[in-house]
């Protein structure tokens, strides 16, 4: 798959020139989050990332347990996406109104710390 | 109407006198009787330093309590009376029953299925050997 796209995309470079640089430019160094794989061009080796929630059998993301749900967010207060933390689709969707409910009582920084 | 569950918290300046965080809740305890509401637990979580300044103070009193009632209007009696009274600078009311109701719902599926599961395994052990292998 993902070297069929790359045929493609670098048949048609040699005759127009603004396609060139973008199959060698491609992804940048991105700066890896907590449990971000790496991504190199093809050689990376992903561990499956398990939803912590799942394996715990959690039923309800309580939003009052600040120190678990701050381990989902980013140093500046953002919501870790999905692909970071590994959460399925449902508990993400707890998690997500968990944190905001900790952020409007003051355990959780909306932003930056002041 | 059905029951409410609800949790409310609300926080306290932190150099408020403890007597006077007492008599907020003894009022909002008063609020709670007249609709014939009933409070399920009070607790004090005490001085904590707050995740951003609120009112350009870094801590504050945090006070949760647990409530269950029929009157939805309660909580905007709470809430009015919390916003009046100065020593309070943030509170939050949250409606929990039906998170409640889905957890449960999900924890009874769950030992339903945990029921079904031991007395699935003796069967292939019974006599479906070939299911069991395979």
């Amino acid at each position: 798959m993902a070297e069929e796209n790359a045929n493609q995309q670098q048949a048609p470079a040699p005759a127009p020139a603004p396609s060139g640089p973008r199959p060698s430019g491609g992804r940048g160094p991105r700066p890896s989050g907590p449990g971000g794989p790496r991504r190199g061009r093809r050689n990376y080796v992903r561990r499956k990332k398990v939803c912590r929630f799942c394996v715990d059998k959690v039923d309800f993301i309580d939003y009052k347990k600040a120190d678990v749900l701050g381990q989902f967010i980013q140093e500046r207060g953002k919501i870790l996406p999905r692909r970071m933390t590994g959460t399925c689709a449902r508990h993400q969707r707890w998690l997500t109104v968990a944190i905001k409910r900790a952020q409007n009582i003051a355990l959780l920084p909306f932003g930056a710390e002041i | 109407m059905d029951e409410r569950i609800y949790d409310l918290i609300f926080i306290c300046r932190p150099d408020t006198p403890e007597a006077d965080i007492d008599k907020i809740i003894s009022t909002l305890e008063h609020a709670v009787a007249e609709k014939q509401a009933k409070i399920e637990k009070t607790e004090k979580w005490g001085r904590k330093r707050m995740a951003y300044r609120v009112h350009k103070l870094r801590e504050g009193f945090y006070v949760y309590m647990t409530l269950r009632t029929t009157h939805g209007e309660l909580v905007k009696e709470l809430e009015r009376r919390l916003k009046v009274s100065d020593p309070v600078i943030k509170y939050l009311t949250v409606r929990l029953d039906e998170e409640l109701k889905r957890q449960a719902k999900l924890k009874a599926h769950r030992e339903r299925r945990a029921a079904r599961r031991p007395r699935k395994a003796p069967a292939p052990a019974g006599g479906e050997q070939a299911v069991a292998q395979s």
